[in-house]
């Protein structure tokens, strides 16, 4: 054994560290949420920036595109988007805000039982969520049942 | 310090888009709500070319294009450069995410000029 | 003492020396009322398992060394009761995202490495006035309070076990130090956070926070490294943007004989010898 080089026990958690590390507040989870809808949402950008270019290939083409476009899986799919646009900018505009210092509170001496800025925000984080819902609904009534 | 300029303009942005996006959907999704005008309507070739021909809206698309692009690839940037590259990868993402947003970019403001320049029925 | 029940205890073990991957040893444990996971883990190593290593030395949450990974929670072994887990298996791990040295003990050098990299101490903007004070350098509560939270950390390294950022990259410099440079930066006799850009401004410093809050969270010292995170941005924002520079503080320094004054009119009467 003297020889060998001593085992390693690498405990970072990479990737699986992003989506689960223990059992934290909710907040790790919007985190979680809002890179995977952000990943999404440029990945979508990107095709529909592709996707509209078709129309250089003349008015055919673009009626066939946008006919595909109309079926009903692509529907659920707009939808999806929307949602993920609508939590992304909700959650966005809470991190905007809180990461540039506002609604934290101010520094004050720790006193047991700890009250962190998390906590101190979560009206705010509610708030941006309960609007994200409503968007959601509105949204998914306005789309599904026109 | 570069990545604070990088990280403010990531924020500053962010009301850009809250607007546009915010006005493309309604124009796009919401069109029989906001303007009367079916889903359908809205997205037949003669619609967009018309909306496209509007100095307005050309302004305002180059504007979603630059600030959504930049706002989407920097934190894609950011989630990417989260993982452990080596230095010589790091670089090679930021000029490849660079060049990316760049080549895209230049794809919408040359569709969008396009079609302000298109001609209908010509 | 009172044994109020007894506890399997699920501890994950490695020995670099004999093991070549980690495994999981159990042990049953009669906990009393009020027994920290410290005290059984000295009650596994006195009765049941001599082999068993961790760090620990205050018992009172003071010198952080017992951060553990106690059932899915970072957290102090001497701070953390038995039954208040409410759990029948408590399971023990070393704090993630550390190289383990062995059985409980992280080795927590990248955290030293990167706290020392942020300049955790005073810049005074004028360096004569540093090395050679004029007078005592005064603070009003309100300055001292702008920073006395973050005062409070005793490095034990919880923060990054439960930081998603540091789950993944090795070079960011973490909750800890962020925190630290904060505190320092907002110290009215520190020339601010211009001095410490380009560590906690570049790419793998204070931007790279998400405010997931899970460092908040499992803090045991109520330290909020997420508040202080924020906070840095804006400062570095600011800065960026010419606002928020400090002026020298050297004037705000007090001739000695003022203090000496102003000591003597605030200090209490002088007890008498009942």
């Amino acid at each position: 054994m003297t020889n060998n080089k001593p085992a390693v026990d690498n405990r970072r958690l990479g990737l699986r560290g992003w989506v689960y590390a223990g059992k934290y507040t909710f907040e790790r989870y919007l985190y979680l949420g809002h890179r995977l809808s952000g990943l999404g949402l440029i990945a979508y950008m990107v095709l529909h920036i592709l996707e509209t270019a078709n129309r250089m290939r003349g008015e055919q083409a673009w009626a066939e595109l946008m006919a595909v476009f109309a079926s009903p899986p692509f529907k659920v799919i707009e939808y999806l988007l929307f949602a993920a646009a609508v939590f992304h900018a909700m959650n966005g505009i809470r991190l905007m805000l809180v990461e540039l210092g506002f609604f934290l509170g101010k520094p004050q001496e720790p006193v047991y039982p700890y009250k962190s800025s998390v906590l101190k925000h979560r009206p705010l984080t509610y708030l941006v969520m309960i609007l994200a819902g409503l968007l959601m609904a509105l949204g998914g009534s306005s789309l599904f049942f026109p | 310090m570069r990545e604070t300029r990088l990280w403010s303009l990531h924020i500053l942005v962010i009301p850009i888009i809250l607007v546009l996006l915010g006005a493309h959907f309604a124009l796009m999704h919401y069109a029989p709500i906001f303007y009367a005008l079916s889903v359908e309507k809205a997205r037949e070739f003669s619609t967009m070319i018309a909306r496209g021909k509007n100095i307005g809206q050309f302004v305002v698309y180059i504007l979603l294009l630059a600030a959504g692009l930049y706002h989407g690839l920097y934190g894609t940037r950011g989630i990417l450069r989260e993982l452990p590259w080596s230095p010589a990868l790091a670089k090679l993402i930021d000029l490849g995410i660079l060049i990316f947003g760049i080549a895209i970019f230049a794809l919408g403001v040359y569709v969008t000029w396009w079609t302000f320049n298109f001609e209908l029925g010509g | 003492m009172l044994v109020a029940k007894t506890i399997t205890f699920r501890i994950r073990r490695f020995d670099p020396e004999t093991d070549s991957a980690p495994h999981w040893d159990s042990y049953a444990v009669n906990v009393f009322e009020g027994m920290t996971v410290l005290e059984a883990l000295h009650q596994i190593k006195a009765e049941q398992e001599p082999s068993l290593a961790w760090r620990s030395s205050c018992r009172m949450g003071v010198c952080g060394s017992c951060g553990m990974f106690v059932n899915q929670f970072p957290q102090l072994a001497c701070q953390t009761q038995v039954l208040h887990l409410e759990a029948d298996i408590v399971s023990v791990e070393p704090l993630p995202n550390y190289p383990n040295v062995k059985d409980l003990v992280p080795d927590l050098q990248p955290l030293v490495e990167k706290h020392a990299e942020v300049k955790p101490y005073i810049i005074h903007p004028d360096l004569k006035e540093m090395r050679e004070p004029s007078g005592e350098f005064l603070q009003t509560p309100a300055e001292r309070e702008a920073f006395s939270q973050f005062t409070y950390c005793i490095k034990c390294g919880v923060c990054l076990a439960a930081c998603p950022t540091a789950a993944t990259d090795p070079a960011f410099l973490g909750p800890q130090a962020l925190t630290q440079a904060y505190r320092y930066s907002a110290d009215n006799r520190d020339s601010g956070v211009h001095s410490r850009r380009d560590s906690v401004g570049a790419f793998h410093g204070a931007y790279q926070c998400h405010m997931a809050g899970a460092c908040s969270h499992a803090c045991p010292k109520g330290v909020d490294p997420a508040l202080a995170i924020q906070l840095l941005k804006r400062a570095l924002v600011l800065d960026n943007f010419g606002f928020g520079k400090k002026e020298s503080q050297s004037a705000k320094v007090a001739p000695l004989a003022d203090v000496v004054k102003e000591l003597e009119e605030f200090a209490p009467p002088p007890r008498t010898a009942e």
